[in-house]
Formats: C-alpha cells, structure tokens, sequence
C-alpha cells in the first residue's frame, strides 16, 4: 500500500527492494481506475507497464502523471478538446523526454481545461473534474487532473502548466503543493501553448521537497526553447534546508486587509484571512521578518484584465494551427475555408470560441494600442513594483485564494474587488516570470487553502527553501484525500 | 501621358544549412515532405528558433542597400489562414526589420537611378502547394525556409526600371552570396503595385497589386501590360479598381480579386523569440565583408577605358570581377580585358564552371598577359598557350618556359632564316620578283614560323621577308 | 453594447461560427470584460509606458547555430492528416 507516499519514501521502499516499481505501476493504474469515474482525472490511463531502460535518479521507477497538453509520440494527447479528440503526437515534449530518461513511470494523461484555457476543471471534452476533499467542488484549473490525481495519492507528483495560476490555484483547492518555477527554468518544447508570454511548466507534488526533486530533473536550457536558460548553477534541493533567519517576506495590505471585505459577511474568506495572519506569526517564530506593504489598489485591480488581455490575444493567434488539415479531425466543405471552418467550429466549446474572439478583436488594429498594448503597459509597471520589491524582500507571502474550491453551480461576481484582487494576483507571477510555489496552510470548512510565497527570478532555491521552512509549521505536509480508504 | 508609379515586393529564399527556425535541412528537392521539422508543420507544442546564419544573410543585406540595422534581433506574427500556412501566422518582422530606410543605385539607359528602399525583413517561406483539377497538394518542404522581402518606395517609374532593379537586385544577392536567387525554383519572387497619375498630379494613382511573379520577362510583360490597360481607361474617364492581378501566359492581366477592405494581420511581437542584442562590433564584423558592388565596378572599369560591354561583362558576376580586378593590378589592362572577355569566359562556358573552379588562376593569367603586352610572345599565341594550359592543368608561364617558346626577336637570327628558307624556295621567290604573287609573302611567313617552332615574332618576321623580298628584286634587275 | 453582427464578423475571420445565443452571451461577455479593461485606461501616465512582451531581459540569449538537426520523416508528416496523396496532404482544390 503505498498510495500517498511521497517520493523519498517510494525511493526507499525501491532501493530496499520492498516493492518493484513495477508493482508501484500496477498499483497507481488500479487507483487511477477506481477513482476515474468519480472523479475524471485522466484523459488517458496507461494500462502497460513497458519500462525497458533503467535509470540511475531519484525518481526512477516511480509513477507519475502528465497533464494532455505536453506532446508525448504515440500517446494520444488531446488538451482535453474535440479538435484534437484522436492526436496521436510524432514528437515528445522536452520534459516528457526527461522524465523518462529519469525513470519515471507514466501512469496516464490528466483532463485539464480545454486547450489550459480555464480555471474550473470542468471544460475538458472528456467531462468535469471533481475535487477528491468534496465531490460536489470543482479542484480548479486548468491543471485539474494532475492535481486531482495527486490530492487523490495516486501518484506522488505530475507535471502541469500555469498561465495565470493553473498549477497554483488548483494546488490551493485541492490540497497539494504546486510550483511554478521562474520562466525558462524549465523548456516549454512541446506544451500546447496558450499563452507563450505567460505559460510556464511545472510540477504537483505533496510536499516541497518532492517538487523539488522533480524539477532539478526536469529543468535545464533546451536548444528547442529560446526562452530557456542554463541552470547548472541551481539547485534546488541542495538549498532546502538553508536557513532561512532573517530572510524578509511582505504581504500586500490591499490584498490581504479583511477591512476591504467587511461588507461581504463571507465567513470563509475571514476565516482564510485570519488563518493567513495566524502562518504570519509562525512565520515570524521560524525567523523570518515580514511585513505589511502597499501597493496602488488600480495597479492590483488590473492584473485580471491585463491577463485577459494578453492571454487571449496570444491564444488566439497560438491556436491557429488547429484547422484539421495537417492533423486534427478533418472538417467537410468543397474549399479549404470550408474544411476549417467546419473542423473549428465542431471543434472548440463555446467558451474557447469566446475568448478567442476577444483575443482577436484586442488584436484588432484599432484596438490594439488602447487593450492589447496597454495591457503589456500595465505588465511592465507591476513587474517593475514587484521587482523594486524584491530588491528589499526575500519574497512575497499572499493566500493563494480568498476562498475554498468553489461548487460547480458557483456564479462569482466577476466585477468584484474580492474577485479582481484575491483570486487574480498569482498572475503576477506569470507577468514576470517569478518563481511561485502554493502550499496548504489551512483548513475551512473541511476544504484546504493554499499560501503562495513568490520571489526573485532565477532564485528559484530561494523560494522552495522558504517554502519548506513554511511546510513544516502548517501541519499540512503530505496531505491528500483518503476518499476510499475506509472501504479497504 | 500618364506618370506611372511602381514598387515592389521582392521575396527572396536565403541559402542557409537548416530552416528559419527549426532544425530541418533547407535544400531545393522534388521529392515531397522529407525536410520537414514539427515547427515546419505548425504541430501542437512547437518552438521556433531562430537561425543565426539566416539573420547574418539578412543583415549583411541590409548593408548592402545601405540600410540601417536594428538594435536588436526581433520578430513579429502576422496571422492569417491559409492552406499553405500550418501555424495560422507567419513569423515576420514588423516592429524591427533587418533594414530600414536604404537605396540601391542602378543603371537604366545609361543613366544611374536611386530606388529607394523601405525595409529589408527576415520571414519564413510557406508550404507550396500543388495544383490539380480537383484538387490541391500541401508538401511542406518549402515551409520554414528563410524568406527575405525588400519593399522598395513606390519610385520606379517604368519598366526598364523596374526591371533593370530586379536584375541588379539578384546581382546583390548573388554577389553577397546569400542566395543563389534561381526564379526558376521560385526562390526569387516579386509582387508589383503598379497606378498611374496625371503627369501634374500630386496624389498618387489608384494601386493596382499583381502577386507572385516568378520570372524578370513576366515583370515587364505585366507592367507594360498595365500601363496601356489603364491608360485606356484612364483615356476614357473610367475609374480605376482597386484589385489584386494576376499574369496569364498571354502576357495579359485578369482580375483576381477585388479588394474589399484591407486584411487585418493582426500583428504582435512573436513571444517565443526573445530579443537578441545586436552589438555595434557585431554588425562592424558582418559589414567587413561588403564587397565593391556591381555598378560601383561598372563605373571604375569605364574609368580604365573599358567599353560599356566589357565593363557591364566583367562587373556581372562577383567572382569574374575581383578576378579580373587581380589580374590587372600589375598587368595590362587592355590585354587583361581581352583574355577575360574571350578566353577566359569562353571556357567558363563550355566547361560549365565558376571562375573560381578554373585551373588557371589570377597570377597565372597575369603571367601570359604580360608576355603579351611586352611583345615576347604573340596574343594568338598567348591564348594557344592558356587553352593548352586549360586542358593540361599546367601552369601558362611554365609551358612556355619549357617549349622554349619565347620569341625570336633578334633581327640577324630571324634573318639567318628567312634567308634560308628563301634560298631553298627559289621558284617561289621568282614568282614574287618576276609575277608580283604577293602570296608568297604569306608562304614565308608560314614557313618561317614552322622552321622557327612558332617563336618567330610574326610582325617582325613579315617586316623581314618583305624587305628581303624586295631586295631580291631589286638585285635581279 | 457592441452589435451582433461585428461578433459574427470576428468569428468568422478566426474560421469558426457559432449559435445565437451563443452570440449573445459573448455578447454580454464583451460588457464584462471591457468595462474591466477600462481599468487598465485609468493607470496614469499609461501610454508612456514601453509595452512588455517578455517576462523578464535574458541576456544570455543566443539565436541558433545554422546547422541541420532532427527532423520528420514523411510517414510522420503525413500520420496525422486524414488525406493524402503522393506523399502529400490532400486539401480540395485551392483557388488563387
């Protein structure tokens, strides 16, 4: 029984000769069966073990599971969307290539919102994500199987991609660790892009240190990647342990001040606050310094419409190439504006089709300077704050979410200062690169939430070393959903 | 009489190892879709990066239409659907071409025209689509090949111009050897906006857009074409259309599409491309290169006083040019120029070679031309020589060191042997003194030159057997 | 409100279509999402800011050395289009 056992443990038990990783496969596919049906983590379960080369690293021979937007030769991979409803990839994503060179074992393809354009887990073409602490709550997107699937224990980490918090935000519902490392730490060759600016790729995972792990595998300059970078002089799991006295964490006022909700009555959100201030004080106890800062609350409010904006327009122009000509289910017409017309309008779900039209018309020539343009404005000028920021503070401490998973029938206030701010400012993460991991912190109402700690570009060891001192005084290390185990 | 108001668009493939911006091999081939990369076929997933030789090419171009060269590497998407185009975009530049704001002088009907250029930008080629009844094939190959475009002002005033800048455009490529520039394998391409005023106008004409046009003849076809169609019309007081043409095999123009209103290209800086700083040591480095161009060339050798003709030949090709530019920096010009423009080129022709595939190098030519010039050895011979030199692959000077082919020019020795010759040939030194046969002068020479294994100086040799012929006649009177 | 009828030219323009009522949230959506970006137009001084496109300046980066590496071969090429002909992609006939 090793269902949520995270990686070091796996390692030992595999080292030890206590179990194969064979048998650890077998195990993981049947937990992914069992759970599918109540929860749909995966587009695909790999049913074969077929691994043939053996490897010499941390994570060899331990399963592991891959979100459906990263390109993986002769597995079907769908981005959870009809037009490609029956891809079959010719090439593999740098980072799948890695993984198996490490050893790992792909257990299956995880749902995710269509084409990562989503932040619910329920627009995927295979069906809803459920969140394993509530069947009745969404886990969040767009990475919503690979966190499911590790918040269910079935396995110890996956691989996602966060455009504006989709690794992050699901991380925080679902009770799990999810870490977007700086852009360019880890090449995007291979991941369907939805928004290249902003996409990163990263990891789920129960604990920092397993996150960790994966990443010092997976990461590294990759001649496919102009984005990329050399990394050889990190290392993240070397700089875990570091101490962390007198490092200087701020939280933002304009975020975080339950004064600015007082006339919601929403007890949870004062809740998550007031747990939020509670980690403070701990923090404060392991040694850190940190602080209060203000930020103009205009420049906050409009980190959700900058990433409309600039995530729209370059997914608009990124999906272009599906048309169903040189792939893709061929559309019907007597001209080739036929066939694609046919295919695309077959293929995409309403609400892509919306933000592609919105993309288009921020692209539009006399649109442009006044919302496309504009929006890259405002990106400069909160990187820029951020940044100054940085140069006095270690890093950034916010909750991930104001909230828990919300139910599948939540109808949220899209105009709200509650919605703009504290379910919108982990995107600064992705206008600037930064790296930024969620971990849990709390429990309300029987649901996790998530505390995000950002830091400097590049100083990614940094930011998983404070987050592993912050780790071992929530209480919530190694946590996942034991829905089922009552029944064994 | 109309003013008529040309530019062009000029597409041209670079020559480069590998694509723009994946790692496929960039060669010409008929066989479909075996150099294809996934960022060539627009796969889910695909980066594209960018080919450092290809943007050198591109910048080293802009130089030589003095243009000036950005700050920095950057490229832009242009997004529109096509079936020739797998990613729905085109990588191009918009916001900072390879060159902007540069000319190239040129030479029509003797005078020299400045056609300005607007920009010089780095794009990639599309896919190439094969035609048939019922329908069309896509094969990949071509997609991802690095494409230049020049955009000139619209300032070309007819079609010798347009032409004529064509031609010399080519010769710029082919003399910074960035691309073999072949419009027969499309990798030199134009489009043409053509529209005509009134000759006291100031607002230009409506533009009339013919696309794609592969070979410099159809150019000219197209815009002599259009000058007399809109005149016509024009003449008649109709209006213009706004459209796209295209060129039949008739040399005619037809419609292809009205333009109804401009396509939105969407463009935005291309996110997958980060900015690549081009320092001033960089673009000093490329620019180190630039040869003297073909007109620059032109102009210098009509200095030496070189015919148009031998001038226009001689400065044509790169290779030819700073050949024959090494061959006269000690040697004779005149004489140089006379080799270069039948020997050398003959052979180059009938051996279906470069200049720099010739056996026969600069300093070797310059060996034979200065024996020529010195009088030591004659012109005819001299080239005997260069073709025996040619065939054997030997050096020219050398073959004649060994034949001991220098000339006898020593008046007593020469004489020594016509005299000879004479005395062994009397019935023919009779016909001349009694009949007057002036042939027999020829006879002699002949002989003499047999005699003296063709070292004879054959001037000097004619000169002699003349005045001994005379002598003898006059002595027999 | 912007009308209907532009929605339906966007649409068109990225090759797709959809239905009425479809047509009538993004409609609706469209309010949403400009009246938020009106937020972005109040930041002062807006337009003197240089637009961003890239997260972060990486000076390290090199553009590619000009040499051929992997590629597809045509079994690869032609996998995933449903129609082929000599090795080619099969599309119904182009008209220029």
């Amino acid at each position: 029984m090793y269902r949520g056992k995270s990686i070091t443990e796996l390692r030992e038990a595999l080292d030890k000769e206590e179990i194969t990783s064979e048998e650890l496969f077998n195990e993981a596919n049947k937990l992914a069966h069992d759970f599918q049906e109540d929860y749909n983590s995966f587009v695909t379960i790999i049913d074969d073990y077929k691994i043939k080369r053996r490897a010499d690293s941390t994570i060899a021979g331990i399963p592991y599971a891959l979100k459906d937007n990263f390109s993986t030769a002769g597995i079907l991979t769908t981005s959870s969307s009809n037009i490609l409803k029956d891809y079959v990839p010719v090439y593999d994503a740098t980072v799948y290539k890695k993984l198996k060179k490490a050893g790992g074992v792909l257990v299956g393809k995880t749902v995710l919102d269509e084409l990562a354009m989503g932040g619910t887990g329920t627009t995927g073409h295979t069906g809803i994500v459920r969140n394993p602490w509530d069947k009745e709550r969404m886990i969040g997107g767009s990475s919503a199987g690979s966190t499911s699937s590790v918040a269910l224990g079935i396995v110890p980490f996956s691989i996602g991609s966060d455009t504006g918090d989709s690794i992050r935000k699901p991380a925080s519902f679902g009770g799990v660790v999810g870490y977007k490392p700086t852009y360019g730490l880890i090449s995007r060759f291979g991941l369907f892009a939805f928004a290249s600016s902003l996409d990163h790729v990263g990891v789920i995972s129960r604990n920092v240190k397993d996150s960790a792990i994966v990443t010092d595998i997976i990461k590294g300059k990759d001649s496919n990647d102009m984005t990329s970078f050399d990394s050889s002089n990190i290392n993240l799991v070397d700089s875990l342990d570091n101490d962390i006295k007198g490092k200087k964490l701020f939280y933002i006022k304009e975020i975080c001040d339950k004064e600015l909700y007082k006339d919601s009555n929403d007890e949870v959100l004062n809740k998550v606050l007031d747990d939020f201030q509670e980690l403070i004080d701990k923090c404060k106890n392991l040694g850190f310094e940190v602080e209060e800062v203000s930020i103009d609350k205009s420049l906050l409010e409009a980190i959700y419409p900058t990433y409309m904006s600039i995530s729209c327009a370059e997914a608009t122009s990124n999906n272009s190439n599906l048309t169903g000509i040189q792939f893709g289910p061929r559309g019907e017409g007597e001209s080739v504006e036929e066939i694609m017309f046919s295919a695309r309008t077959k293929g995409f779900s309403e609400l892509i089709k919306r933000r592609f039209v919105l993309g288009s018309y921020i692209l539009q020539k006399e649109n442009q300077d006044k919302l496309f343009l504009n929006a890259c404005r405002v990106r400069r000028l909160i990187v820029e704050k951020i940044t100054e920021l940085f140069k006095e503070y270690d890093g950034m401490i916010l909750p991930a979410s104001g909230g828990i998973a919300p139910k599948f029938n939540d109808t949220s206030e899209k105009l709200s200062s509650r919605y703009l701010l504290l379910e919108n400012h982990l995107a600064i993460g992705n206008f600037g690169g930064f790296p930024s991991i969620t971990i849990p912190f709390t429990f309300v109402e029987d649901m996790p939430v998530g505390v995000n700690i950002t830091g400097r570009i590049k100083d990614d060891a940094l930011v998983l070393n404070m987050a592993n001192k912050i780790e071992s005084v929530t209480g919530y290390k190694d946590i996942y959903s034991k829905v089922g185990e009552e029944n064994v | 009489m109309y003013k008529v108001v040309i530019g062009l668009e000029v597409h041209c493939e670079l020559e480069t190892n590998s694509k723009n911006f994946s790692p496929a091999p960039n060669t010409f081939t008929k066989i479909p879709n075996i150099n294809v990369a996934p960022v060539d076929l627009g796969l889910p997933g695909i980066l594209p990066v960018a080919n450092k030789e290809a943007c050198r090419r591109a910048l080293f171009t802009a130089q030589a239409l003095n243009c000036e060269n950005p700050d920095e590497v950057l490229f832009d998407r242009k997004n529109y659907y096509y079936a020739d185009l797998p990613k729905g975009y085109q990588i191009t530049q918009n916001t900072k071409p390879m060159g902007i704001n540069g000319y190239l002088d040129i030479m029509v009907n003797g005078k020299i025209k400045r056609v300005l250029i607007h920009d010089l930008h780095l794009e990639e080629d599309t896919a190439s689509l094969e035609h048939h009844p019922k329908y069309s094939l896509i094969d990949y190959n071509r997609s991802g090949i690095p494409l230049m475009e020049i955009v000139t002002e619209p300032c070309m005033e007819s079609a010798d111009e347009a032409v004529t800048f064509l031609e010399d455009l080519r010769d710029v490529f082919l003399y910074l050897g960035v691309s073999e520039a072949r419009s027969n394998y499309g990798q030199m391409r134009c489009d043409v906006n053509i529209s005509l005023m009134k000759e006291d106008a100031t607002e230009l004409g409506t533009k009339v857009e013919m696309k794609n046009i592969n070979a410099f003849n159809n150019v000219r076809a197209a815009i002599e074409y259009e000058i007399k169609r809109q005149s016509e019309l024009l003449d008649k007081g109709e209006k213009i259309v706004q459209e796209t043409r295209r060129i039949a095999e008739d040399g005619k123009t037809y419609s292809m599409r009205e333009k109804v209103d401009a396509v939105d290209y969407k463009y935005f800086v291309e996110p997958n491309i980060p900015p690549v700083k081009l320092s001033k040591e960089y673009l000093d480095e490329i620019r180190s290169n630039l040869p003297e161009l073909k007109l620059s060339r032109y102009l210098k050798y009509i200095d030496l006083g070189l015919s148009e003709e031998d001038a226009a030949t001689l400065s044509k090709d790169r290779k030819v040019a700073d050949y024959f530019e090494k061959v006269i920096e000690k040697s004779d010009v005149a004489t140089a120029v006379n080799f270069m423009t039948t020997s050398i080129l003959s052979t180059l022709n009938k051996l279906e070679i470069t200049i720099d595939k010739l056996f026969i190098t600069p300093v070797m030519l310059s060996g034979v031309v200065d024996l020529v010039h010195k009088g030591d050895i004659s012109l005819d011979h001299g080239k005997k020589i260069l073709y025996q030199a040619i065939d054997e692959e030997k050096d020219p000077v050398e073959l004649i060191k060994k034949a001991g082919l220098h000339q006898i020019n020593d008046e007593t020795e020469l004489l020594k042997l016509i005299t000879s010759i004479m005395d062994e040939n009397g019935e023919i030194v009779r016909q001349y003194v009694e009949d007057g046969n002036m042939s027999a002068i020829n006879f002699f020479i002949g002989q003499t030159m047999k005699k003296s294994n063709r070292q004879a100086n054959p001037n000097m040799s004619k000169e002699l057997i003349t005045k001994e012929l005379e002598r003898r006649k006059e002595n027999g009177k | 409100m912007i009308e209907k009828e532009k929605l339906k030219d966007y649409a068109h323009k990225l090759m797709f279509d959809m239905d009425e009522k479809e047509y009538e949230t993004l409609q609706e959506e469209f309010d949403v999402i400009l009246k938020q970006m009106d937020l972005i137009g109040k930041i002062p001084n807006i337009s003197e800011v240089e637009p961003m496109t890239f997260p972060f300046v990486n000076e390290e980066t090199t553009l590619r050395e000009d040499e051929v590496g992997d590629y597809l071969t045509v079994s690869e090429v032609l996998e995933n289009a449903k129609y082929q002909v000599n090795d080619q992609v099969k599309v119904p006939k182009v008209v220029e």
